[in-house]
């Protein structure tokens, strides 16, 4: 059996995927999020920004790099917790915390599948659907809808919770544990997860009841 | 050293010793020179059945394995790493001399010789002594996490009053770091295919076939059911006899069955009057207590001991002035205070608490008093040193020891007696082993501390892997398989034991029997012993005996997993060997280490010993149900170490 | 002090149910399983079958002794096993809900009793050290760090009594195997077969059926020992170091 091999299929080589492919995407998070800033700054820079990036020969290869991030993700993720429902057949009439778990970690699944019909919806709206007044606009319009400015702030608020666990968790199944560098690591998880939610949130907030519209 | 004749005993041909010939310090070299060498390609063709996995049975199994032995492992537990020796706290013994403080060889020997009070084996106790630095090494190697200095190399610390600090440690638990290793090495084997493991499964009868141990019949604790194994030799390394007393600082687990149904097919019982009291222990709080705990020795290093002056004082300790107050053993020893040696601690506050002065409310304990300390030192210096302790017993007793004293209470701990067994550590039963704890062993009379740790695995690692080829070497022994007749008629007697077991269908309950034999083995055949009072406990126990097989109630059935039954088929062996101890006890008309006998003692309360009369091994044969066991002896011969007192006045 | 407790009753592998019992006169200085005792002295009076646990040293360093007692491995209390454990730490007329350790590679014996000895087949793959007896160098031939001394000692405190595996959400055994790893790869005695150990250890984990980690964190607030988390993470780290560096993986897997 050889290394790839053992990394697929042994329980800590799969965590290690699951984990390298969510830090993978969390740097996408951080791109995303950047481009996603320059709606503030209007129609015109944001959509050139957009234009740029569809014209880039180089983004169906990063498409299908990010597809194949989240399916391993997802696909890895959801193998291990049929496993891990496997290993305790026989479920506790009574099952209490002694005080390790978070309220991330606890809703990892809930959070992740919420995330994941929030891709679906994401994609299919903003990257399969034509735009013919430029995706400006069509961000913008898409945000007068209060449903779905709060389907998309509550998408937010799992990613999150997701990345509060998520993000030192990965850090950890990396080997990371040194007495100094782990709270550290803590610290930045939570600070960019929180980050991260408030800074995707703000902006249909944003839209919805302070821009009122495209301008 | 040979063997020479008791005033007037008996001479046994089966009590030779077979100690080799020529001086102290060579009898084991020359003894391992001249033990026959089973060939290498034949170990494999022998089958070696080892019961227990404590330190003696889990590094005997492993050295044996790697020796080329098939070995089969029982253990009573659910894995080999959870035996008893497991909770040995203290540390263990060796002569290394890292310390540069004056350390050999012939000082360790010396030392175990004298803290035995004279009652152990010359030459076994110095082979201890050699073999100890080998357990060191050979630990470390294995991984044990041993302390270490700054530098690197391994720390030592004094222990139980020793002159020199040859006592090695891991933290609190080295017994666990040590048997862990040994675990280790065993299960090693058990991944190789060389140790076959069994869990769960207790020792019923031993088989004897031709006049040769040959098997042992055991209750598979899950299912219930009667198996039967063969080999060429069985290894019995199945730990001391304490819980006779109920209250002990033993395993719920731990009992005297393997070596009891051994000694009923053969076996010398030695010295089984021999056991050790530890002084600090938590006492007793109620009568539902199922075990009691030690605390470290360490504690009356800063401790004072003491008890109300007034009789029945109920007041809380605190408000009774310090005129009121007796300190006992600073009064009656003064130059040792309260560091006396373990026996006469643990004797003193039972005088203390006979004598009305127990507090608690139990009326069992002695104060053990910090405040003097926390005063001198500071709370935080107290802390620093003891606060694993004082939260220990906060924890257990739900008393902060930095506000009242401690209570303390002396608890049954080691024994020293056991299985009698040759300097090979054959017993009286030829292809019949016995290690550790369970053999009557190396400590004499009283075990000094940190000495435990180091039998187990001398015995384990080092003797048995050359003593036992030398037997195989040497036997004729024809193919015996489990379904030989002796192992019919030992299935016979397993069965229908559990089954009369089972029919009683009484009304009292075997834990209950248990903690009535405690009492009576406690109150007469405890720290202090008397003629009287061993006669009591000598009408008492047949009486309790026979009580228990008219009125016990076992619920359940022999084919499932019953622990009640389990119990029941312990307490029954015990409530047979507690009148062995007892019998040996009135015999032994003198005192010595663990065993004090209130007719003899010094003016002052000391022990006294007589070596005229008792320098001797007493060793029992079963005569047969019902029939009085017979003493024989083996004489103990001093020519290395001379003969001297203790005194701690 | 009174209590009504809901204890796990079952006779062999399959099925089994709570069973509400009622037992009073409890002294709070008594241990809970010594009230357990006084329970089953009073079932087996009545001619009732007495509940079925497990336990030995009752003083916390042998591992025998399991228990879930409402919701928790080894009760309330950190850093403590069931036996250390004080009626003290319950109100009086408090329910009392006791069940067994749970997970698949764990069967179930009777009662609160459970087959634990899938962590003996992983220390059986590979934690130990090969060295056979009377091969040793001289002890302090071999110099140790101080400090690695000291955190192998912390990894090497596990008494094995499968409480991490019972907390984990997931049932894995992580921490348990962490610890006998870290222990060994901190020691120069273990670092010969350092790969070896670990990469064999893994295997024999994932095919006795524990669940995968997720860094719950729940093993280490329920480990008696107090045995910590980044046990875990040094497993990942020398797993990762194995299955990358080892020079000949497939060699090293046979003949573990």
């Amino acid at each position: 059996m050889g290394v790839l091999s053992s990394l697929l299929t042994s329980s800590i080589g799969r965590k290690i995927l699951v984990a390298l492919a969510g830090l993978l995407l969390c740097g996408f998070l951080i791109a995303h999020l950047g481009g996603n800033l320059l709606l503030i700054y209007g129609e015109g820079p944001f959509n050139r920004y957009a234009q740029g990036l569809e014209k880039n020969p180089l983004l169906p290869l990063a498409e299908v790099g990010l597809a194949g991030l989240f399916l391993a993700h997802i696909a890895v993720s959801l193998k291990l917790r049929h496993e891990n429902r496997q290993a305790r057949p026989a479920s506790y009439a009574m099952q209490r915390s002694k005080g390790g778990r978070s309220w991330g970690s606890r809703t990892m699944l809930l959070s992740g599948l919420l995330l994941l019909s929030f891709l679906v919806v994401h994609v299919w709206h903003f990257r399969v659907q034509e735009h013919a007044d430029g995706l400006y606009r069509a961000v913008m319009n898409a945000f007068q809808s209060k449903y779905y400015v709060l389907f998309y702030v509550a998408a937010m608020a799992a990613l999150g919770l997701h990345l509060s666990h998520g993000f030192q968790s990965a850090f950890r199944t990396f080997g990371l544990s040194h007495p100094r560098l782990l709270p550290m690591i803590r610290k930045t998880g939570f600070a960019f997860s929180a980050a991260i939610t408030v800074g995707f949130a703000l902006l249909p907030l944003w839209a919805c009841f302070w821009a009122k519209g495209p301008r | 050293m040979g063997l020479f004749l008791g005033q007037g005993a008996p001479m046994s041909a089966k009590l030779d010793a077979k100690i080799p010939s020529g001086p102290v310090d060579r009898k084991w070299d020359k003894h391992r020179f001249e033990l026959k060498l089973v060939n290498p390609a034949n170990k494999r063709k022998f089958d070696i059945l080892v019961v227990g996995t404590g330190l003696a049975g889990g590094s005997a199994a492993a050295a044996l394995a790697e020796l080329g032995y098939n070995v089969k492992v029982f253990c009573i537990q659910d894995s080999p790493r959870r035996a008893h020796s497991i909770a040995a706290q203290g540390g263990i013994n060796a002569a290394k001399n890292y310390p540069n403080d004056g350390d050999s060889i012939w000082r360790l020997f010396y030392d175990t010789v004298k803290g035995g009070d004279f009652r152990a084996r010359e030459a076994n106790v110095y082979r201890l002594a050699q073999i100890s630095n080998a357990i060191i090494d050979h630990c470390a190697a294995l991984g044990v996490p041993f302390a270490r200095e700054y530098g690197g190399l391994l720390a030592n610390r004094s222990f139980g009053g020793a002159q020199v600090s040859r006592t090695f440690y891991a933290r609190g638990q080295t017994g666990q770091q040590l048997l862990l290793g040994a675990y280790s090495a065993l299960i090693r084997q058990v991944g190789k295919g060389q140790v076959k493991m069994f869990q769960r499964r207790e020792m019923l009868e031993l088989v004897v076939a031709d006049g040769m141990a040959r098997g042992i019949v055991c209750r598979n604790l899950v299912t219930g059911a009667i198996e039967s194994y063969a080999g060429h030799a069985v290894l019995l390394c199945t730990g001391g006899y304490g819980n006779v007393y109920y209250l002990s600082t033993n395993a719920l687990a731990s009992n005297v069955s393997a070596t009891w149904r051994a000694h009923k097919k053969g076996a010398y019982f030695a010295n089984p009057c021999f056991t050790q009291i530890h002084p600090t222990c938590v006492p007793v709080s109620g009568e539902h207590q199922s075990k009691l705990t030690l605390m470290s020795e360490s504690l009356r290093n800063d401790g004072r001991v003491w008890v109300p002056k007034k009789k029945g004082d109920r007041r809380p300790p605190q408000d009774i002035p310090e005129g009121e107050r007796d300190y006992y053993l600073e009064r009656r020893y003064p130059s040792f205070g309260n560091l006396v040696p373990r026996d006469v601690a643990s004797r003193a506050a039972k005088q203390a608490c006979d004598d009305g002065g127990g507090v608690g409310g139990t009326g069992l304990a002695v104060y053990l008093d910090f405040a003097d300390a926390i005063k001198r030192l500071g709370v935080d210096a107290i802390r620093e040193k003891y606060g694993n302790l004082f939260d220990m017993y906060q924890h257990i007793a739900g008393e902060d020891p930095y506000r009242a004293p401690m209570r303390i209470y002396p608890a049954v701990h080691y024994t020293m007696g056991g299985l009698w067994v040759d300097y090979n550590l054959m017993t009286t039963i030829p292809g019949l082993f016995c290690l550790g704890e369970a053999n009557f062993s190396d400590h004499g009379a009283n075990r000094l501390g940190a000495s435990a740790l180091m039998q187990g695995l001398a015995d384990g690692y080092f003797i048995i892997p050359a003593t036992l080829g030398g037997y195989l070497a040497g036997s004729k022994l024809p193919k015996v398989e489990s379904s030989h007749p002796s192992f019919k008629e030992a299935e016979r007697l397993a069965e229908e034991r559990t089954r009369r077991l089972l029919a009683v269908g009484g009304s009292r309950t075997p834990a209950d029997f248990h903690k009535e034999l405690g009492r009576v083995m406690w109150d007469k055949v405890g720290m202090a012993r008397n003629e009287n009072g061993l006669k009591e406990a000598l009408s008492r126990i047949p009486q309790l005996r026979e009580e228990f097989w008219s009125n016990v109630k076992i619920t359940g059935s022999g084919a499932e997993f019953n622990q009640t039954l389990e119990r029941a088929g312990r307490v029954a062996d015990f409530l047979e060997f507690g009148e062995l101890i007892a019998r040996d006890a009135l015999e032994r008309r003198e005192s010595c280490g663990g065993h004090f006998r209130e007719e003899y003692q010094t003016p002052d309360g000391e022990a006294k010993r007589d070596d005229h009369n008792f320098s001797h091994v007493a060793a029992w044969e079963h005569a047969g149900e019902g029939k009085a066991p017979l003493r024989h002896q083996e004489s103990l011969d001093f020519e290395a170490v001379h003969l001297a007192e203790r005194s701690y006045v | 002090m009174r209590f009504r407790l809901r204890i796990w009753r079952q006779k062999g592998a399959e099925g089994g149910r709570l069973v509400d019992y009622e037992i009073d006169g409890i002294s709070p200085d008594v241990s809970f399983l010594e009230m357990l005792d006084v329970l089953n002295e009073r079932l087996v009076s009545r001619g009732q079958e007495a509940v079925a646990f497990d336990s030995d040293c009752r003083e916390g360093i042998c591992g025998m002794c399991s228990l879930v007692i409402n919701g928790q491995p080894h009760g309330p209390d950190r850093g403590m096993a069931t036996c250390q454990l004080y009626m003290r730490r319950f109100k009086d007329g408090d329910v009392i809900v006791v069940e067994p350790f749970r997970a698949r590679a764990f069967p179930p014996v009777k009662d609160l009793v459970v087959d634990r000895s899938a962590l003996d087949r992983i220390i059986a793959a590979g934690g130990f050290i090969s060295i056979n007896t009377g091969s040793a160098p001289e002890a302090n031939t071999v110099a140790v760090p101080k400090q690695n001394a000291e955190r192998a000692m912390d990894s090497a405190a596990c008494i094995g009594c499968g409480a991490c595996v019972a907390a984990c959400p997931n049932a894995a055994a992580m921490l348990f195997v962490g610890a006998k790893v870290s222990h060994l790869a901190l020691l120069p005695q273990g670092g010969p077969e350092r790969d070896r150990r670990v990469l064999a250890m893994r295997a024999q984990m994932d095919s006795e059926g524990f669940g995968n980690c997720t860094n719950e964190t729940e093993c280490e607030a329920a480990c008696p020992k107090e045995i910590k988390m980044s046990n875990i993470a040094r497993l990942n780290r020398e797993y990762m170091r194995a299955s990358l560096l080892a020079e000949d993986y497939t060699a090293s897997k046979e003949s573990a």
